[in-house]
C-alpha cells in the first residue's frame, strides 16, 4: 500500500482545482501555492496527487490540483481520479469546495465539465481564465449574464500575467463558494424508482450522484460486493440502457449550455490568420517539421550532456571526499566502513543523476509549456504506430538516451494504458548514458582504432550501439503489441494548444518537483540495494577469506612504493574474490561460461545491477588495476593483457568483448529503473517481467554473438 | 455526406452526426457536436493523424477517429 495522504485531516478545508486540459489550471495552482506543493499518491493508481497547504489570513486551505479533463466521466487513468475525488470515493471525502477553471475562448467545452459538477451539488466557484486569447479571437464573456444563469460565483483572471490571483486567494479565504442549483434534470433520463432507491440506500444528496454510482459501480473497488449485487438487482428491475442515457445527457447538456452562452457571449468574427497557424505551417511541415524536431533534439542532448558533466563530476568528487573525510573522522570499524563504503556512495549514486534529470525535465517542461510537445506527438504518431507505440511515446524514448528514469516518468501523459505500458517496458533498451563508460572500454578492446575513410571505426561502433538500442526498442514493442491482450482500443485525441512563450517559473517548479520525486522515490530502493551489495562484497565466510588472503605475497619491509601499491591492490582483489559476492560470481560461472565470461566478469555483472557504470570500478578492483579507476586507458590495457591461468588464452578476446557489449546493451542492470517502473506501474509484476525479458534477451544475444565470433 | 477524414484542407464543413462507437462520447466531450463548424487544418506528413480546427481549438485525431465524424460541406 502506497503512502496515503489525507489533506482533509490536515487542515480546515479542501479546495479541488478542476478544468479542461490547457486552460492554465496548473499555472493558477503554481501561482497560488509556489513551492509548497507536495506530491502524494492516490491509492491504487499511478497518478500523482498534487496538493499544497496554503494559509490565507486566518484560514488554512488544502488546494488539490486535479488532472485536466473534459468530463467527469473518465476516459483515462488521470480522469478516473477526477471522477473518484468528486464522488467522494477518494478516502471517502468529497472536497469541501470546487474551483473550476475555464478557458474564455472555449467556454462551451469548459461549461460542459462545470455543469456536471453543478449537478453533483458541490459548492463551487468559476475562474474565467485566458482573457487575452479570448480577446484576440473576438470573444467577450458577459460575466454578469453568466452568473445570473449559473448562480455560481465567477472571477476573471489571466494567470500568465498574474492577474486575478489575489482575487482567487480572497475568494478561497472567504469561502465564497456557492452550492449551485442542478443544471440538468437527470430525473428526466433516469427511472425515478431507481434513482430514489439508490439515493436512499447510499445516503446520497441528489439523483445525479445516484446516477454516477449506477453508471460506474462495476469498476469501483470501494463499493463492496453485496452493494454491487444490490445495484445490479435494482437495475434489472427497470428497463434501462445506461449508455444511451449518457449520450442523451451529453446532448441535452450541450443544448442547455448553448442556450446559456447565447446571451452570455459576444463574438466578433476575426479573419486574421493566427500566429499559431503560421507557426504550425513551419513546425508541421512534411520535411522541415522533422528537420526542426531533430535539430531540437540535438540541442537538448548536447545541453544535457555538456551542462551536466561538470555538476556530475563535482557531485562525484564531493561524495568521494566526503567518504574519505568521514573515514578519517570516525574510528575505524564496521560501522564506519558501512557509512563510507555503503551508505555515502549509495546516496551519491542517486544524487549523481540529478543534474541530467533536472535538465531533461526543464527542457521537456519548456517543450510542453510552449505547446510544441503536442506537435511532436502529431508528427510521430503514424511512424510509431506499427510498433504498438503512440506519438506520445516519443518523448519518453528520447529521454531514455540520457537516462531511462525521467523517460519512464514522462510516460504519464500517455492516456492509453497499453501504449503507456509498452513504452515503459521498452524505454530501458534505449542506450542510456550509464552504458557509455562500459561501451568505451569494451569497444576499445574489441575494435581496432583505425579509420574507414574519414570515420573512426570505434566511433562507428559506438554509434552502432545507439542504433542497436533503437532497433531493440522497436522490435520489442512490436512483440509486446502482439503479446499483450488489452480490451482497450488505441486511439489518439490530442488538443494542440496555442504556441506560447515558456513561463520560466512554471518550468522551474516542474523541474524541482519532478527531481524531488525521483530522489525520494527511487532513492530509497537504490540506497537499500547499495548497502546490500556492499555487505555482500565486504564479507565472506572466514575460512575462504583467510585462505585467499594468505595467498597474496606480503612485500618485504623495505619494499619500493610500487610493490606496496601492488600488494594493496592484490589484497583488495583477494578480498573481493573471497567475499559472498565473489562466491556468487563463481556460482554463476557455469551459466555465463557459454557467453565467454569467467567468474570475475560474473562478479562485475552482479555488482552492475546497482548501476551499469559500476562495471568499470568492479573490473578495476578485480584485476588489481589499482586505485586510479578514472583512467580508462589503464583498465583497458590491463584487461587486454589478462590471460586465463588454465588455458593461457586471453580473457578479453574479441568474442568475449563483443558478447559483453551486447549483454550490457540489453540487460536490465539498473535498480533505479526498476524502482521507477515499480512506482509507475504500482506493483512488482511489470518490473519483474521487464527484468526477465531483458535478461533473457541479453543472454541469448550475447550467446549468439560469442558463438559466432569464437 | 462524407466523413471528416475526407475533407479538403481549408474547406469549412458542418458536423452532422457522430457515428456510434466506443469513442462517440469522448469526441462529443471534446466538442465534436452536430451543428459545429469544422475544417481540416493539417494532415501529418504521413497523411495521418489529422489536425482539425473546431471553434477556437485545434484537435488532432487519427483517421480512424475522424471517420466517425459525418460532415457536409458548407457552401
Amino acid at each position: 500500500m502506497p503512502e496515503v495522504l489525507t489533506p482533509a485531516q490536515q487542515s480546515t478545508f479542501t479546495v479541488a482545482l478542476i478544468g479542461n486540459p490547457n486552460v492554465g489550471k496548473t499555472t493558477i495552482f503554481n501561482r497560488l501555492t509556489g513551492l509548497r506543493q507536495k506530491v502524494g499518491n492516490y491509492p491504487g493508481v499511478t497518478v500523482d496527487k498534487r496538493f499544497a497547504n496554503v494559509k490565507i489570513g486566518e484560514q488554512e486551505a488544502t488546494i488539490l490540483d486535479l488532472p485536466g479533463t473534459y468530463s467527469i466521466y473518465p476516459n483515462s487513468e488521470d480522469e478516473v481520479i477526477v471522477h473518484r475525488v468528486l464522488n467522494g470515493l477518494d478516502q471517502g471525502n468529497r472536497p469541501d469546495f470546487v474551483l473550476a477553471v475555464v478557458d474564455m475562448s472555449s467556454m462551451e467545452r469548459g461549461l460542459f465539465l462545470i455543469t456536471q459538477i453543478m449537478d453533483l451539488g458541490l459548492p463551487m466557484a468559476i475562474v474565467l481564465n485566458m482573457e487575452d486569447t479570448a480577446e484576440e479571437q473576438g470573444i467577450k464573456v458577459k460575466t454578469h449574464a453568466l452568473y445570473r444563469s449559473l448562480g455560481v460565483p465567477i472571477i476573471q483572471s489571466n494567470a500568465r500575467s498574474n492577474k486575478g490571483i489575489d482575487g482567487i486567494l480572497d475568494l478561497i479565504g472567504q469561502k465564497m463558494f456557492e452550492k449551485p442549483q442542478s443544471f440538468l434534470n437527470i430525473e428526466d433520463l433516469l427511472p425515478h424508482e431507481l434513482s430514489s432507491a439508490v439515493q436512499e440506500k447510499f445516503g446520497l444528496e441528489n439523483s445525479y450522484q445516484a446516477y454516477q454510482l449506477i453508471r460506474f459501480h462495476q469498476s469501483e473497488p470501494l463499493i463492496d460486493h453485496n452493494d454491487k449485487l444490490w445495484l445490479e438487482h435494482q437495475l434489472s428491475k427497470v428497463e434501462y440502457d445506461i449508455k444511451k442515457t449518457q449520450l442523451e445527457e451529453t446532448q441535452q447538456r450541450y443544448a442547455g449550455i448553448q442556450q446559456v452562452l447565447s446571451s452570455a457571449i459576444e463574438k466578433t468574427d476575426i479573419q486574421r490568420k493566427r500566429l499559431t497557424d503560421k507557426l504550425d505551417s513551419v513546425f508541421l511541415h512534411k520535411i522541415g517539421g522533422y528537420g526542426i524536431f531533430i535539430g531540437i533534439l540535438l540541442v537538448i542532448f548536447q545541453a544535457v550532456f555538456a551542462w551536466s558533466a561538470m555538476p556530475m563530476d563535482l557531485i562525484d568528487g564531493f561524495f568521494a571526499t566526503l567518504s574519505a573525510a568521514v573515514a578519517n573522522l570516525l574510528p575505524a570499524g564496521v560501522l564506519t566502513d558501512l557509512i563510507t563504503e555503503g551508505i555515502i556512495p549509495g546516496i551519491g549514486g542517486v544524487v549523481i543523476f540529478i543534474p541530467q534529470i533536472a535538465l531533461l525535465f526543464a527542457f521537456l517542461g519548456i517543450l510542453e509549456d510552449t505547446g510544441y510537445m503536442s506537435r511532436v506527438v502529431f508528427l510521430m504518431d503514424r511512424i510509431m504506430r506499427p510498433f504498438g507505440l503512440n506519438g506520445k511515446s516519443v518523448v519518453p524514448l528520447i529521454s531514455g538516451i540520457a537516462c531511462a528514469i525521467p523517460g519512464i516518468m514522462a510516460t504519464r501523459n500517455i492516456g492509453n494504458w497499453k501504449d503507456r505500458l509498452i513504452t515503459i517496458m521498452v524505454t530501458p533498451l534505449m542506450s542510456c548514458s550509464a552504458r557509455l563508460p562500459v561501451y568505451v572500454i569494451l569497444i576499445g578492446i574489441a575494435v581496432p582504432e583505425s579509420y574507414v575513410g574519414p570515420f573512426n571505426l570505434q566511433a562507428i561502433a559506438l554509434l552502432g550501439m545507439y542504433l542497436l538500442g533503437i532497433i531493440a526498442v522497436l522490435f520489442t514493442s512490436w512483440i509486446l503489441k502482439l503479446a499483450l491482450k488489452f480490451k482497450e482500443k488505441s486511439y489518439l485525441m490530442v488538443e494542440m494548444p496555442l504556441y506560447r512563450l515558456p513561463r520560466w517559473k512554471d518550468v522551474l517548479i516542474t523541474m524541482y518537483s519532478k527531481s524531488k520525486t525521483f530522489v525520494f522515490a527511487a532513492g530509497k530502493v537504490i540506497l537499500t540495494i547499495s548497502v546490500i551489495l556492499w555487505v555482500l562484497a565486504s564479507y565472506g565466510p572466514s575460512s575462504v577469506r583467510e585462505e585467499s588472503i594468505a595467498k597474496v605475497e606480503v612485500p618485504a619491509e623495505n619494499a619500493a612504493q610500487e610493490d606496496l601499491d601492488l600488494y594493496e591492490s592484490q589484497l583488495a582483489s583477494a578480498e573481493l574474490e573471497s567475499s559472498y559476492i565473489g562466491i556468487m560470481g563463481k556460482f554463476i560461472e557455469p551459466t555465463i561460461r557459454p557467453l565467454g565470461y569467467d567468474w570475475k566478469i560474473g562478479i562485475a555483472l552482479i555488482t552492475s545491477f546497482a548501476a551499469r557504470e559500476v562495471f568499470v570500478s568492479t573490473i578495476a578492483t578485480l584485476y588489481s588495476v589499482g586505485s586510479d579507476v578514472e583512467d580508462e586507458l589503464t583498465i583497458q590495457q590491463k584487461l587486454e593483457s589478462e590471460v586465463n591461468p588454465e588455458t593461457g588464452e586471453k580473457v578479453f578476446n574479441l568474442a568475449t568483448a563483443f558478447s559483453l557489449i551486447v549483454f550490457y546493451a540489453f540487460a536490465m542492470q539498473c535498480m533505479s529503473t526498476l524502482a521507477v517502473v515499480y512506482r509507475e506501474t504500482k506493483g512488482w509484476k511489470w518490473p519483474v517481467i521487464q527484468t526477465v525479458y531483458m535478461t533473457a534477451l541479453a543472454y541469448v544475444s550475447a550467446w549468439v554473438v560469442y558463438q559466432i565470433l569464437s | 455526406m462524407s466523413t471528416a477524414d475526407q475533407l479538403e484542407q481549408g474547406k469549412m464543413a458542418v458536423i452532422q452526426q457522430i457515428m456510434p462507437s466506443e469513442l462517440t462520447l469522448h469526441l462529443m466531450e471534446m466538442g465534436f457536436l452536430p451543428g459545429k463548424r469544422i475544417s481540416l487544418l493539417q494532415r501529418a506528413p504521413l497523411k495521418d493523424p489529422l489536425a482539425f480546427k473546431l471553434e477556437n481549438t485545434v484537435i488532432a485525431l487519427r483517421k480512424a477517429e475522424a471517420q466517425l465524424i459525418q460532415v457536409t460541406l458548407e457552401n
